[in-house]
Parts: structure tokens; C-alpha cells; sequence
């Protein structure tokens, strides 16, 4: 953000934040602003154009639904869990009595036992999703002759 | 406690703050453009950078407070700002980056291409960042006082002067460098102390704490009461993603890939940290039951060193300490004071740079006053609520927005105009009827936590009314949306 939004914001095009050109030839200082209200948004690089086939947008429409799908399922496993640590500590009251380095166990797993659980989902869910986008990649590199 | 170790920590952490600051400037300015240099800005950099803004005085000095204080519930608080991250990264973090948005009005305006809801965007990210601060300046107001002596107002003013002046200069532009170094910097402030007070505490150093009095079963996990942490829960799981600072952060990570693997490694690093604060608040509740006090307790990171290990390394503890937490509040005001500087001055002043920097005072000052005429509450509990109002007001449009093409522009400001009037009335009604008394007890207790209900109702407004709007869905709308979610490289 060394440029931040307090410059003149550049005219879109190509030459915008979203050119994906390697630092060759004089540096030249680029000015990356955020557009002005109404203007278009930059895309990240090398996104798409935005003409796209029928097909196309059928692969999208079900690449769409199914991160959705992924999204929702991580969120709700992670609740669950979640739902599942305190559903122990609440059921097995016994725990508060169990002392572990003079802290009670029930104290410690809540203080300590969600992090794992996090993580866990972060990484299935980015697993999972790169999968996903990389089988669009596939059917759309074998064209759309269907 | 020597009141010219606070000084000493203060300078040291605020003029290493500012070098980083110009000579990061220095270089961005003279090599490379921005854009590029942020491509090579490797994830771990700005995974640093994103936990340095993001640790505020809530994190550092908050957590343990609250342990101290509430018990148990306490701990929900940094699974809570953890999870929130997991959720961004579930729903938002590969997209937003993809839409090429800047802040967050940029988005919602582009997707609903209407400029009313840019502008409404605009005030609640306004609204939001300011009360985001107010906690930061209280939090330095407490420091002041417990370190110095001086009065609490001069910590307030001295960080909104501090941040307000080096924003508005453009020394610390965000600089990713800076903000990393803030991350490492609050890691280590906590972590290298706790180390220490384990080691002394488990060499018997300590006095013989009985398990059953600092962790009585009445304030364990198995008494909480369900709605107030399913409530708070709510909130921070879905506060995060709404926060002004964070979108800004997820623009340097030049595509979608990037921008998760960079949100895993938030993930790591925040899970890392919390368990430090965490271990404080267990080890003051064993040993400094007597800082239990409304007002006292957010300064039980900063005190227990001292109490407990004393002597010259005690004073070198406390120093480091103070220097984490002042940190805290320098990286996290400047990060939200950056990003609302933005927003206002492309909205109100075309983006010049006249406009950026009194739109830095301003955001500065405005959340002084409010610091300085508010009467200070419990730090983790003033930044829950901000994260309550986030998750009842941006949450909606951002996740609709980018998963449902059916969102409209009538849509989205019903649910944040919605959310925002029933979460704003809860927060400051309230403290109010609590006061007056005679109100039933699930009454309070909905309107001290309230994102259990009113996140649902933004939810629901922005659903319904879209749906019955359904002929103005945005032209672009199917388009838009496919561009957030299909790969780079693909055609």
C-alpha cells in the first residue's frame, strides 16, 4: 500500500494494477490507486476475459456450486466440532476435578483445543478447493466440444 | 513499577516503529512500483503483516484481562478472532482478491453497481473502523497510566497524535514491513515473558495456588451460559470478514491461491500467539487473583512479570511488555486509520492528497473523543461488539454478494440498514437498561451479546427483500460472479 488510495487514481486499462507484466526494461514507478466510485474493478492477473461460451459458463455455474458446497461443509464440520468440545465439557463435569500442571483438564482443552480443529479445516478446505478449480481448468484445456 | 521503563519501552517501540516506516517508504519509492513489489512480497511476509494489524489491544492485553476476570468464557475470545479468519477464508478470501476490490465500498458498489450502496458501505466502514479504534486508545490510556503514572487521557492523545501525524505524512503507509514487524514484535513481547514466568512458577518460585479457588467449576466451561457464547461466537466468526483493515491486506497477494495460502498462514500464526495471552490469564488467575477488578484486570499482561519474577529481569520483562502492547496500538489504529483515510477521501475528495491526510486527522481524532468522553469497558468486550455491528452489517452483503446472484441493490441496504439499526440500538440500549434495572435477565442478555439474533435478521432482510426486488437484479450480476470464483489461466 506504499501507493496508497491518497494518489490520483490512473486511468483503467492495461496498464492498471492488474497488468501481470514482469519488472523488465527502466523502472518505471506505477501508481496503483483504488478506482473511483462508478469505475470498473481491476482483476487479479492473468483473469480471464469476460466473453465466455455457453459452455464455459455451464463449467463455471458448477464450479461455482460445488466450492459453495465445500465451503458450507468445512464451516459446518468446524461448528460441529466446535459444538462436540463443549458438549464434553458440559457432559463430564468430572473434569473440572482433573488437574493437569495446576490447571483443571476442562479449563485446558477449551483453552487450547479448538486451535487443531481450525487449522484441520483450513487445510482440507484448501486442498479440496484447489482440486476443484483445477478439474474446471481440465475441462475447459479440453475444450468445449460437448 | 519504574515509571522510566514505560517511557524508555514507548520510544523505543514508536521510533523503531517510524524508521521501518521512511526507510520501507525510501524503498518502495525508489525501486520498484508497487505492484510488482507486492507480487514478490512472499505469503509468509504478509501473513506477518496481516497478524501485525490485526492483534490489537483486544489480543494483547484483552484476553488475558477477561480470563482473569470472567473465568472460562474468556477463552472463547481467541477461538473466536482465530475462527473468524477460517470463515474469511471458507467464504470470501480467494474471491474478494479476485474481484480486484480495494475496500469494501469498492466491492459492494461494483457488484450491485449502484452508488447508493457505495455510499451506504462507505458510512458503516466509517462507523466501524472509528469504534475499532476507540478500544486502542483506551487500551493505550490504561497502559499510560499503569506504566507511567501519567494521567490515562495522555495515552489516548499520544497514540491518536502518533498515528494521525505518521499516517498523514505517509510514513507508514501499511507498509507491509512494518506491520510484520509489529507481528514479531507482539510475539515475542509475550511469548519470551510467558517462557519465563512458566519456568519460575513451575520451579516452585510461585505460592502454592489451590486449582479449586483459581478455577472454580462455576465459572469452567461446562457453567457457561449458552446463549451469551453462542452469541459471541456468532460474532466473531462473522465479524472478521467485514473488518475495513483486513480486505486491503488480501489485495497484495497477486491471485486467489495466494490469498488462501496466505490466510493459512494467519491461521498458524494466530493460533500460535493466542496461546500466550491465554497462558496469562490462566497463570493470573492462580496468581493475581487481586488484579480481578473491572478496571484493573486488561493490566494483568503488563503487571505479572514484575509481580512474579521481580528483580532486574522483571524490570526487562515488563519492558518488553509494554513495548508489545504499545505496538498493538500503534500497528492496529494506523492499519484502520489507512484504510478509512482511503475510503473517506475517495468518497468525499476525489482521492487527492490533501484529502488523504485530513481524512487521517480526522479518523484519528474522531475516536479520541469518543475514548476520551466514553467511560472506559473491558477491552476484548468493546471489540466483541465492533464485531458484532461488522457481522450484522457487511457480513451479509460481502458473503451474498459474492455466492448469490440474486442479491440486489434494495437488498443489500435493507439487511446493512436492518442490521446495523437493531445491532446499533442493542449495543447502546443495552448498558442503559441494565442501569435502570427491572428488565428481565434474557432481555440483557440479548441485547449484551446480540449478534445471535440480529446477524440472522440481516440475513433474512437481505434475502427477502431482494427476492421481492428480483427484477433489479444487477445485468452484470452472473458475469461478476464468475469472474470471483473461476481459476487465473483459464479462458
Amino acid at each position: 500500500m506504499s501507493a496508497g488510495p491518497a494518489e490520483p487514481a490512473p486511468p483503467p486499462g492495461p496498464a492498471g494494477p492488474a497488468d501481470p507484466a514482469p519488472p523488465s526494461g527502466p523502472r518505471e514507478r506505477v501508481r496503483v490507486t483504488a478506482p473511483k466510485p462508478g469505475e470498473p474493478l481491476a482483476t487479479a492477473a492473468g483473469h480471464p476475459g469476460l466473453e465466455r461460451s455457453d459452455t464455459a459458463t455451464v463449467y463455471a455455474a458448477s464450479l461455482i456450486r460445488s466450492q459453495l458446497r465445500l465451503a458450507i461443509v468445512c464451516a459446518a464440520g468446524f461448528v460441529v466440532s466446535l459444538g462436540m468440545l463443549w458438549l464434553v465439557l458440559a457432559l463430564a463435569p468430572g473434569l473440572d476435578g482433573v488437574v493437569v500442571a495446576g490447571a483443571p483438564v476442562s479449563w485446558l482443552l477449551l483453552a487450547f483445543g479448538a486451535y487443531p480443529a481450525i487449522l484441520a479445516f483450513a487445510v482440507i478446505f484448501i486442498v479440496a478447493s484447489t482440486r476443484n478449480e483445477a478439474g474446471y481448468r481440465s475441462l475447459m484445456n479440453a475444450g468445449p466440444s460437448a | 513499577m519504574n515509571p522510566l521503563l514505560g517511557y524508555i519501552a514507548i520510544a523505543a517501540v514508536t521510533i523503531a516503529t517510524a524508521l521501518i516506516g521512511f526507510f520501507g517508504l525510501r524503498i518502495s519509492r525508489t525501486t520498484q512500483d508497487f505492484y510488482v513489489a507486492s507480487r514478490t512480497v512472499r505469503p509468509w511476509w504478509n501473513a506477518s503483516a496481516i497478524g501485525g494489524e490485526y492483534l490489537s489491544a483486544a489480543s494483547v492485553l484483552g484476553i488475558a484481562g477477561l480470563i482473569l476476570l470472567q473465568g472460562s468464557g474468556g477463552l472463547w475470545f481467541p477461538i473466536g478472532y482465530t475462527a473468524g479468519y477460517l470463515m474469511l477464508l471458507l467464504f470470501v478470501a480467494a474471491p474478494l482478491r479476485r474481484s480486484g476490490a480495494y475496500t469494501i465500498p469498492d466491492f459492494t458498489g461494483a457488484r450491485l453497481e449502484s452508488l447508493a450502496v457505495r455510499r451506504i458501505t462507505t458510512l458503516l466502514v466509517m462507523l466501524i473502523g472509528w469504534f475499532y479504534i476507540v478500544p486502542q486508545l483506551q487500551g493505550a490510556a490504561l497502559t499510560i497510566r499503569i506504566t507511567t503514572g501519567l494521567p490515562s487521557w495522555t495515552g489516548a492523545v499520544a497514540v491518536a497524535v502518533i498515528v494521525g501525524l505518521i499516517v498523514a505524512a505517509g510514513g507508514m503507509r501499511s507498509i507491509t514491513f512494518v506491520q510484520a514487524f509489529q507481528f514479531w514484535l507482539k510475539l515475542t513481547a509475550i511469548a519470551v515473558p510467558v517462557v519465563f514466568l512458566l519456568i519460575t512458577v513451575g520451579g516452585g518460585g510461585g505460592p502454592a495456588v489451590d486449582p479449586a479457588v483459581a478455577f472454580p467449576a462455576e465459572l469452567g466451561p461446562a457453567s457457561l451460559d449458552a446463549y451469551s457464547t453462542v452469541s459471541l461466537v456468532v460474532a466473531l466468526l462473522l465479524g472478521t470478514m467485514g473488518l475495513p483493515h483486513v480486505l486491503v491486506r488480501f489485495y497484495t497477494n497477486p491471485d486467489g491461491p495466494a490469498a488462501r495460502r496466505t490466510t493459512l498462514i494467519v491461521l498458524g500464526l494466530l493460533s500460535v500467539f493466542y496461546v500466550f495471552p491465554t497462558i496469562v490469564g490462566l497463570l493470573g488467575r492462580a496468581l493475581a487473583p487481586e488484579l480481578a477488578s473491572a478496571g484493573e484486570a486488561d493490566a494483568l499482561v503488563l503487571l505479572l512479570p514484575g509481580m512474579v519474577i521481580g528483580g532486574p529481569l522483571g524490570d526487562v520483562l515488563t519492558a518488553l511488555v509494554i513495548a508489545g502492547a504499545f505496538g498493538a496500538f500503534l500497528s492496529t489504529s494506523s492499519g484502520l486509520v489507512i484504510s478509512l483515510a482511503g475510503v473517506i477521501s475517495q468518497e468525499v475528495a476525489g482521492g487527492s492528497v490533501r484529502g488523504f491526510r485530513i481524512a487521517a486527522i480526522a479518523s484519528s481524532i474522531v475516536p479520541l473523543a469518543v475514548a476520551l468522553v466514553l467511560e472506559p469497558g473491558g477491552l476484548a468486550g468493546s471489540v466483541g461488539l465492533v464485531f458484532a455491528f461488522t457481522a450484522s452489517t457487511l457480513c451479509p452483503v460481502l458473503v451474498l454478494g459474492i455466492w448469490w446472484r440474486g442479491l440486489t441493490a434494495r437488498g443489500a441496504i435493507a439487511g446493512m440498514l436492518g442490521g446495523g439499526l437493531f445491532c446499533g440500538t442493542a449495543i447502546l440500549l443495552g448498558p442503559t437498561l441494565a442501569g435502570a434495572g427491572g428488565s428481565p435477565e434474557w432481555l440483557l442478555a440479548a441485547l449484551r451479546q446480540p449478534a445471535a439474533w440480529t446477524v440472522p435478521l440481516a440475513f433474512a432482510l437481505t434475502i427477502v427483500v431482494s427476492h421481492l426486488d428480483r427484477r433489479r437484479t444487477p445485468r452484470g450480476a452472473d458475469r461478476f460472479i464468475a469472474r470471483l470464483h473461476v481459476p487465473e489461466g483459464t479462458r
